[in-house]
């Protein structure tokens, strides 16, 4: 809890600054000194305390750093999400920290910096914003839909093409709407707390998505790739060649009729893969 | 020239001669208010002893000093208004929602937006009986949607409903108030982040009372810009909204948000979170709340084409800067659509 407080100040204290910009993979894909110093502050905070657990960080990875879960406990940290929305002063940004052991999820904490809400999740014991219990929409008909999703770094043509593609199959569906907030951990927050029902994007990282599921699966909703099958606690890999995923929130009574409908949506989308790390 | 005093009644003028001094007394129809004009210091013209902007209108003269603002009132009446309004919507957020649809099975409307609304208009009514009114519900249940030259109040209930429908947070009241065709002020109330707007012609923009400033972003390649993509589901509109976002997309920017409703979008880049908004096929009760905040924080608004902007056009690029504004201007294939003003 006591990093939280720490954090809570230093991203609070940067976002009114000016930053340093540098840019990463594209001319889209952002990195400012905050997410370094945030990263390095989580990381040394923790190894202070649990010296055998490994960490898997965003800009530790960026850097050159393996990212290869193993059964060890494993910290999965996006130290910064919604960096671009951090540079904008884009009221949408994160702290995502996970938590592995025997490549099996146990908890998952995000913290909305700009409004103070601090989302939790811990396996079998519900997940919650602020105290509140949150649960999942209870929709399964697309035509009503409220999707979010997210961009993505990724500006070439062919990328652009897909993923404009994939909306329109989804506006046909007469889905209610598709929302883009910036920060895909936030907004599977919102899929949580039952403000939204569905989430999908191609080329998240495994820091974006670690502590989200959690919080997802233990407020009711169901996490799978994006080619349909559902995932186990497990199979959701590091490392794999595809590295895509898709959350759907769907209940457990009727989970075919949404999900089937949804891959319909998508299909042929499957052409793009990115590797995780 | 038509003018009209505070309470909102046409002033009309008794007879005058610029080259000869007069005494005498302008009456406002109902009575209720009246300006005396004293003597003529100056050959060709009067000396005006009324800080009301109306009469001096009224008799092309201009007065210097400490004008008192005939319509502070109006604005201040209608943020109480605005937030009893997020009060309301707020409570209806918990309830479960009978939801109807309107041009299309994604243009959503709920009982709130009517509630709301009608709440809006009614006590505005009682207070000043001569203002005009468009609202989005009004409209769609067959009122007029002509702008005159009557102050009038620009009204969105709920913008944002499908996201009111499904508890996403952004969900706003939005209040423009337009003299002469001209917004006066403008209100948008964020109720769900209770974040109150607020803009007033020439004394700037606001947000629960911290000054508002865009960024001032020119270069297009480091901007985010904010859209929608709207509730038309016919194919060849939805294929040129998205072709418009991928041109966007290529020039490339740093990226497009969409958190569900124009006006809280266009708050966005009045606060500097965004650096542009664009979008063709919203309607002026979207646009005259929000509108006023940009400007009055620095930024510029367009036409989608790049020409004058034009509140009843259906179109607006609301920007940081003038070079943001044209750049997106180049990239946009205009949708063709009705006027919020056409009367066929």
């Amino acid at each position: 809890r006591l990093i939280y407080e720490l954090l809570f100040q230093i991203i609070r204290k940067a976002l009114t600054e000016e930053k340093q910009v540098s840019t990463k993979t594209s001319a889209a894909d952002l990195v400012t000194e905050t997410d370094h110093f945030v990263e390095n502050l989580i990381i040394s905070v923790l190894k202070e305390k649990f010296p055998s657990h490994r960490f898997i960080a965003e800009e530790s990875t960026a850097a050159g750093s393996k990212c290869v879960l193993t059964d060890s406990p494993t910290w999965i940290i996006d130290p910064v999400d919604g960096t671009c929305n951090f540079v904008h002063r884009f009221p949408t940004v994160a702290v995502s920290i996970g938590f592995a052991v025997n490549k099996e999820l146990e908890f998952g904490v995000i913290y909305h910096c700009t409004e103070e809400r601090l989302y939790t999740g811990r396996r079998g014991q519900g997940a919650f914003c602020n105290d509140k219990r949150l649960q999942v929409s209870k929709e399964t008909d697309i035509s009503k839909a409220l999707i979010l999703t997210e961009i993505g770094p990724k500006r070439d043509p062919a990328t652009l093409k897909l993923f404009l593609g994939n909306i329109e199959r989804l506006l046909k569906a007469q889905a209610h709407g598709v929302r883009v907030i910036g920060s895909s951990t936030l907004a599977l927050c919102h899929l949580a707390s039952g403000a939204a029902d569905a989430y999908y994007q191609f080329g998240l990282h495994c820091w974006d998505l670690a502590a989200a599921t959690v919080i997802i699966r233990e407020a009711g909703g169901t996490v799978i790739d994006t080619s349909g099958e559902c995932s186990t606690p497990v199979s959701w890999t590091f490392g794999g060649p595809r590295g895509c995923f898709r959350h759907l929130e769907s209940p457990q009574y009727s989970p075919p009729v949404a999900q089937s409908h949804f891959w319909q949506c998508l299909a042929g989308t499957s052409a793009l893969s990115t590797r995780l790390c | 020239m038509q003018a009209y005093c505070r309470d909102g009644f046409l002033i009309v003028t008794g007879c005058f001669s610029f080259a000869v001094p007069l005494c005498w007394v302008s009456v406002c129809l109902a009575g209720r208010c009246s300006v005396p004009l004293v003597g003529s210091p100056v050959p060709g013209t009067l000396l005006v002893l009324s800080d009301w902007p109306c009469v001096h209108r009224a008799l092309g003269l201009y007065v210097k000093g400490n004008m008192a603002d005939p319509w502070q009132e109006c604005m201040d009446y209608a943020v109480t208004l605005a937030k009893k309004a997020g009060e309301i919507i707020r409570g209806a957020l918990k309830e479960e929602k009978s939801i109807m649809i309107k041009s299309s099975p994604v243009d959503l409307v709920t009982e709130t937006d009517q509630k709301v609304e009608n709440f809006i208009i009614s006590l505005i009514r009682e207070k000043y009986p001569s203002h005009s009114f468009i609202g989005e519900e009004s409209v769609a249940a067959g009122g007029g949607s002509i702008l005159t030259d009557s102050p009038t109040w620009i009204i969105d209930p709920i913008d944002g409903t499908t996201n009111f429908v499904h508890r996403f947070p952004f969900v706003a009241v939005s209040i423009g108030f337009v003299v002469n065709k001209k917004i006066e002020f403008g209100i948008v109330y964020s109720c769900v982040e209770d974040k109150m707007y607020t803009a007033r012609r020439g004394k700037g923009a606001f947000c629960n009372g911290q000054k508002l400033k865009v960024s001032g972003q020119e270069d297009i390649t480091k901007s985010l810009l904010v859209t929608e993509l709207g509730s038309n589901r016919d194919p060849e509109t939805i294929k040129i909204v998205l072709s418009n976002m991928e041109r966007l997309l290529s020039i490339p920017i740093h990226g497009i948000r969409a958190v569900g409703t124009a006006a809280v979008n266009m708050c966005l880049v009045a606060a500097g979170g965004a650096d542009a908004y664009y979008e063709m096929g919203i309607h002026c009760w979207d646009m005259a709340g929000a509108g006023i905040i940009i400007t009055e924080a620095g930024g510029v608004l367009l036409d989608a084409s790049g020409g004058p902007f034009d509140l009843m056009s259906r179109r607006i690029i609301a920007a940081s800067s003038r070079p943001i504004a044209e750049r997106i201007a180049k990239a946009l294939q205009i949708i063709p659509l009705k006027r919020d003003d056409a009367t066929n």
